[in-house]
């Protein structure tokens, strides 16, 4: 059935043999010349097919790829730099507040984790794949014979190289023709053409990438620096609104404004206050001297004066109230003219009604701001409730303490 | 129509034309065993039993406590056998060619949901009876307490609760039986009649499945908390049913080979298979438990997440910490080797694994009901569970005396005795 | 019509070759190197470039004028472009699905289609991620999303599913490309030799990177494939599961529910089973491919379109007992909303699209029939960019408070934008089936009986089978 073929060298004079190429019909026989070559000891050979032949790898002996390692070692590497990237980003470099998740939300990061491994794998197994297989590989000699383009259609190779020890002509031919190819020739090593990419097309890649990078660098340039020139609006009613903003003029209103006051005589829900005595501390106009009815000095509204104290008032006031808070120290010493916020345990403040307290937390003093839009009406006097006890921390008598309190004195 | 073609994947030599006697089969493997069966059956059958009555004695003392420690290993218990319903349905819905020769091991599992509809009764009739202890809507009283409650008793009570039981254990135990039956007759038969008509029947027979198996959990375990809700709640015990069934699969072969059955017909392939499939499932369940939890955990809405903080808090957080290494993590780094799957020691070790976090994450799914503090390990819980596994083993094993564990009359038998694996 | 394929048409009469795999080489390898493709290829790719057109002048015009251009208003603040985004991801599902799940299950039918599902995925991906580079309103600003240092030292928010859509999306395309690229090597390889004329074998061979068949190199590109097919399996499931987060993260009734997930996979594949036919059809007829994308091919994929579509059956009928279960009177309404409210249209066309008519897949005359094939195929896609908007914008238009309440009506541009992004799909589809290989050239010969070494020694020659 076989026929030998000896094709003379096509294109290179004096070429040295590369190689040994056999030609099957079918897959069958291929993989039992396989067999055959693989058990006589060869190690530089290798078959052709148009598909994966099943059985192939037992055939020739090859070994399990090292593949799934790589692939599985970038997988991990993937899954630990989702998990830290999403922390660092997140938590460390500016962690905010989002609907009240933690700054680091485990099973809001899974999903990115789990894709990020797979991006990683993915990629390794097709790049890891090439890089294996040494491809691209622009030639080889096998490109000369006219024969073996039917090697991706529908012919079965097999080469065995010279190069291999256990590689002799005459024996190794036999060997072959034993196998009853229907094609067997010589493979003269390729003389002429080269084995790199040709260096054009890897320039020509550079060149490719580094124009294609300018315009993202432009941008990214544009985007960072600092400019005189006015800004180039692209888009024009994006840019400048037709709508009315706060502080911008509107001559629809006799007074020009945009920002109007709300009409006379309406409140807003929930705005009506109409109890002096626990929204503006008065009783008959003068400042109320007790705590308004709806307030009960208990422990837990101690507690609660305490906690908001601490957040509104012990920045300026400090934590003992004697005006040594962080914000004044740091004032202090920037030394740019800074009106010290008071002691609380002064002797007038002390005197002063708790109506009169009320007022200043709500409306300020002097340099101290109004914490009425931030505190509400019952906080306030929560915070009054915790204020007259800090008082009473620095001015008790010895009198006043029960016996229990004068022994841990002692 | 045998599939002629099915030579082209054998690699190993002819298998014998002519059977040998007995059990024997055409290519010269043991494929019946009555003795060890029949001693299984006996020392399961035992050991069950005695746990049982145990369990029952105990639970005349706390009745309360046996009715939870039996409905974990009855829902553990039940997911093996619909897991195997479920399992041969869809082999032949998908006409799959490499279970054949492990289909019929399957067939006797699924079998079990007869017997499971008679062990359901200690669940059942409690609360038929007025018993609230496990399901606190079985009080109609209660029930209107608040209008959510009001409003789902329409669904949740106790004569339309019976209603459905009957329909998902009638609907079980006639396709079980009537998979099995078919299969056995088409031993005898030798032709594709059987196999056609089973194809034909599998997709009506899996939509049922579905639907009876969403609702059974529904009504047995999400109703435990009669205001929680999840749609996803069927599929998550789905995907708990598929671990079950391949892990007690691949161990009921395991055993069977280690008895001389079936040597040379289930190879490291066909384990390899089940291996797979147990991977995948694996995976697919960390998927539906992930999904379920994050949307809950994401949106935050009170009515949802009491119950997952039931079981973020005090003890349970550490069961649910278990639950994502040990149900997902390590059986996902486990599985995932093909040589582990091609192990059979390493399967069998993987699948004990397995049925074991099965069972916590049943035990998982219903018992932060009544023990808010933390688990709290009872002997009822051992005696429950050793009482209905030795019970239903005993049952696979009565029934896989006598018959040929193998489907010998399955025309695609060929092609699934030569499978060979990528 | 005789001039739109017979007698010009270089696709169709017997393949050329004295071996099965020879003529399987000549019968998809012709398409490819056909000199000038036959009128009706041009008919279509000029429609699609119209239609393509219409999609960028569309889109500059959203982008200068805003968004207001299209009809999305409050309350339903996500109009067509999420519903187009949605419905041209889960079209992209089907490629992977056939690619890589068939393949672990070792379907080996899979290889008649999969090349031409896996370039339907790609290009439906790219579809996809059109829309939400689009919709953010300065789309000139998109790089706020990726995770880049940027002049307002700001990362992205990872804990928005809008985030991970990014990630899952754009894996789910890099995956996508690399899984498709690598499974043309081959076949690329096939076509560089032989091709004819110098720049065909330059630029087959550059992309064939040196390929020559090595079974050294078979194996570890066949370990690889399986990888990539492995990696993909679950990155298909969590892509549209990530997608469906967008809506079942919130808070919104209609769109809160655990089910999401499994359901929009199923839906996804459902359709894109549905859109793989709908090409699959009029593709095989024309490029003559019908000896190798046989009816049986259309049966089994419509077996697939039956099961996934009783999945999608199955979340519509959880979501709905589940709603009356929990007693949850906003559930319970955006249900009852769904079926008899203003947009009653929508949802009876959405049940009648995606439940009722896939039911005649039951029958076996309809699965084998062409026709039926491809008028069911269309109805699908037709009802799941229905299960889209009935999600979206119903669910939208009445929420928590009927204050308020408001009735979504798409724009000019909406329309345009939509039928537009099929514009840039086709031409994409078409240059695809002009240039390269539209079936895997060397996977179906490796399915074929005579790739099986047990007919060794022996010559077979056996006809084709005709469609």
């Amino acid at each position: 059935m076989s026929e030998m073929h000896h094709e003379k060298p096509e294109s290179q004079e004096d070429a040295p043999l590369f190689g040994l190429l056999a030609e099957y019909n079918t897959p069958g026989e291929l993989l039992l010349a396989s067999q055959k070559v693989r058990d006589a000891g060869f190690t530089r050979w290798d078959t052709f097919t148009p598909f994966p032949v099943h059985g192939m790898d037992r055939a020739m002996g090859i070994k399990m790829t090292r593949l799934p390692w790589l692939v599985l070692g970038a997988a991990f590497t993937g899954l630990i730099l989702a998990t830290w990237f999403q922390w660092w980003t997140n938590a460390v470099d500016y962690p905010w507040i989002v609907s009240g998740k933690p700054f680091w939300s485990l099973p809001a990061n899974i999903p990115i984790m789990f894709e990020v491994t797979v991006l990683f794998a993915g990629i390794t197994a097709m790049v890891g794949m090439l890089v294996m297989n040494g491809l691209p590989q622009p030639a080889h000699p096998l490109d000369l014979k006219r024969r073996f383009a039917r090697a991706t259609d529908d012919k079965f190779f097999l080469l065995v190289e010279a190069r291999d020890p256990r590689f002799d002509e005459v024996s190794t031919r036999s060997l072959l023709e034993k196998s009853h190819p229907a094609a067997l020739e010589d493979v003269p090593e390729d003389r002429t053409t080269s084995a790199q990419i040709p260096t054009g097309l890897i320039y020509g890649l550079i060149v490719l990438t580094a124009v294609a990078v300018v315009p993202f660098a432009l941008f990214a340039k544009a985007r960072t620096t600092k400019s005189q020139n006015t800004r180039i609006h692209a888009i024009a009613d994006m840019d400048s609104q037709p709508k009315f903003k706060t502080q911008r003029e509107n001559l629809i209103f006799a007074d020009g404004r945009s920002m109007r006051e709300p009409v006379a005589g309406t409140v807003a829900q929930g705005q009506l206050r109409d109890d002096d005595a626990l929204y503006l501390g008065k009783v008959n106009g003068a400042w109320a001297r007790t705590f308004p009815s709806q307030v009960t000095p208990t422990a837990e509204l101690m507690d609660r004066g305490e906690q908001r104290f601490g957040i509104y008032c012990a920045p300026c006031h400090g934590q003992s109230g004697e005006g040594d808070g962080m914000v004044h120290l740091r004032a202090s010493k920037l030394g740019q003219g800074w009106v010290p916020p008071s002691n609380i345990h002064q002797q007038y403040i002390r005197e002063q009604p708790v109506g009169q307290l009320f007022n200043t937390i709500t409306h300020g003093i002097r340099s101290m701001p109004g914490y009425g839009p931030q505190i509400s009406a019952e906080d306030r006097w929560a915070i009054i409730l915790y204020l007259r006890a800090l008082e009473k921390s620095r001015a008790a008598n010895l009198g006043e303490l029960t016996a229990e309190q004068r022994q841990n004195l002692k | 129509m045998a599939d002629s073609n099915s030579r082209n994947k054998k690699s190993k030599s002819q298998y014998p034309t002519k059977g040998s006697g007995h059990g024997t089969s055409s290519w010269g493997d043991v494929i019946r065993n009555s003795s060890d069966t029949h001693r299984l059956f006996v020392f399961a059958g035992g050991i069950g039993g005695v746990a049982l009555l145990l369990s029952i004695a105990l639970g005349m003392g706390d009745f309360k406590r046996f009715q939870y420690s039996y409905l974990v290993a009855f829902m553990w218990a039940l997911s093996i056998s619909l897991g195997g319903l479920w399992w041969v349905t869809l082999q032949h819905l998908v006409n799959a060619k490499w279970s054949i020769v492990v289909r019929r091991v399957g067939e006797l599992i699924a079998a079990n949901l007869g017997l499971l509809a008679i062990l359901s009764l200690p669940i059942v009739v409690p609360a038929v009876l007025g018993n609230s202890d496990l399901y606190m809507w079985v009080d109609s009283h209660r029930m209107q307490e608040n209008h959510v409650l009001h409003h789902k008793s329409a669904y949740l009570n106790v004569p339309f609760f019976a209603i459905r039981v009957v329909l998902y254990f009638g609907f079980w135990f006639l396709l079980s039986q009537h998979l099995l039956k078919s299969s056995l007759k088409q031993d005898g038969e030798k032709a594709d009649t059987q196999t056609v008509r089973l194809r034909r029947l599998a997709g009506p027979a899996m939509m049922g499945v579905a639907v009876t198996l969403t609702f059974a959990a529904i009504d047995f375990m999400m109703s435990l908390n009669p205001i929680w809700f999840s749609t996803i709640f069927g599929v998550y015990y789905l995907a708990g049913c598929v671990l079950a069934i391949h892990a007690f699969l691949a161990l009921s072969l395991l055993w069977l080979q280690k008895r001389g059955a079936l040597v040379k017909t289930v190879s490291q392939e066909h384990f390899h298979d089940i291996g797979k499939m147990m991977f995948a499932f694996t995976i697919f369940w960390a998927y539906i438990a992930f999904s379920q939890f994050m949307l809950i955990w994401y949106a935050n809405i009170p009515e949802e997440t009491h119950w997952y903080l039931l079981r973020a808090e005090n003890g349970w957080l550490k069961v649910t910490w278990f639950q994502l290494i040990g149900h997902f993590i390590l059986p996902f780094a486990f599985l995932l080797s093909r040589h582990m799957k091609r192990s059979r020691t390493a399967l069998a070790l993987g699948a004990l694994w397995v049925l074991f976090v099965h069972y916590v994450d049943m035990y998982w799914l219903v018992m932060p009901t009544a023990f808010v503090e933390g688990p709290e390990l009872h002997i009822l819980d051992l005696t429950c569970w050793v009482g209905l596994t030795g019970i239903f083993v005993a049952a696979v094993a009565y029934r896989a005396r006598g018959v040929n564990l193998v489907a010998v009359g399955d025309p695609r038998l060929e092609t699934s005795l030569a499978f060979e694996n990528v | 019509m005789a001039t739109l394929w017979s007698d010009t048409n270089p696709y169709l009469g017997a393949p050329k070759g004295d071996t099965d795999f020879a003529r399987i080489t000549d019968n998809v390898a012709r398409v490819a190197e056909a000199a000038k493709p036959p009128i009706g290829w041009y008919i279509a790719f000029g429609l699609a470039l119209t239609m393509l057109t219409g999609f960028g002048a569309s889109l500059a015009w959203v982008s200068w004028t805003g968004i207001g251009a299209w009809g999305n208003m409050h309350p339903v603040a996500w109009g067509f472009p999420i519903v187009n985004f949605v419905f041209w991801v889960g079209i992209g599902h089907a490629g992977t699905l056939i690619s890589a799940i068939l393949f672990l299950l070792r379907q080996t039918w899979r290889t008649a289609i999969n090349r031409f599902a896996e370039a339907m995925t790609i290009f439906a991906v790219i579809c996809a991620g059109v829309f939400p580079g689009v919709h953010i309103g300065r789309p000139w600003m998109p790089y706020y999303m990726f995770p880049i240092p940027n002049q307002m030292n700001m990362w992205p928010q990872f804990r928005s599913p809008l985030e991970w859509d990014i990630f899952a999306v754009g894996t789910y395309f890099t995956i996508s490309l690399l899984f498709w690229f690598m499974g043309m090597i081959p076949d690329f390889a096939t076509l560089r030799d032989r091709a004819t004329t110098t720049p065909r074998r330059l630029i087959y061979g550059i992309v064939a990177m040196g390929w020559r068949g090595s079974s050294r190199q078979w194996h570890r590109y066949e370990r690889a494939y399986l990888l990539l097919a492995a990696l993909a399996t679950p990155l298909v499931l969590s892509v549209h599961s990530v997608v469906s987060f967008d809506f079942a993260t919130s808070q919104a009734p209609g769109w809160h529910t655990t089910i999401f997930p499994p359901y929009f996979v199923a839906g996804a594949i459902f359709g894109g089973f549905a859109m793989v036919v709908t090409l699959a059809v009029p593709a095989r007829q024309f490029f003559g491919l019908k000896r190798l994308i046989e009816i049986r091919h259309l049966e089994l994929m419509n077996k697939v379109i039956l099961a996934t579509g009783m999945m999608v059956g199955y979340a519509y009928g959880m979501e709905f007992f589940i709603a009356w279960y929990s007693g949850n009177p906003y559930e319970v309404f955006v249900f009852v909303n769904r079926a008899f409210g203003p947009y009653a249209w929508a949802y009876w066309t959405m049940i009648a699209c995606n439940v009722v008519i896939p039911q005649l897949h039951w029958f076996h005359k309809v699965r084998t029939n062409v026709w039926c094939t491809l008028a069911i195929g269309v109805v699908i896609n037709v009802g799941m960019w229905f299960e889209r908007f009935v999600i979206i914008c119903t669910s939208m238009s009445r929420d928590f408070m009927p204050a308020n309440w408001g009735y979504f009506v798409p724009s000019t541009i909406d329309y345009l934008t939509l039928g537009g992004s099929f514009g840039l799909f086709f031409t994409l589809f078409l240059l695809f089936c002009r240039f390269l290989p539209m079936v895997a050239i060397a996977e179906v010969k490796g399915a074929h009986r005579d790739a099986h070494a047990g007919h060794g020694g022996h010559h077979h020659s056996h006809a084709p089978e005709t469609a």
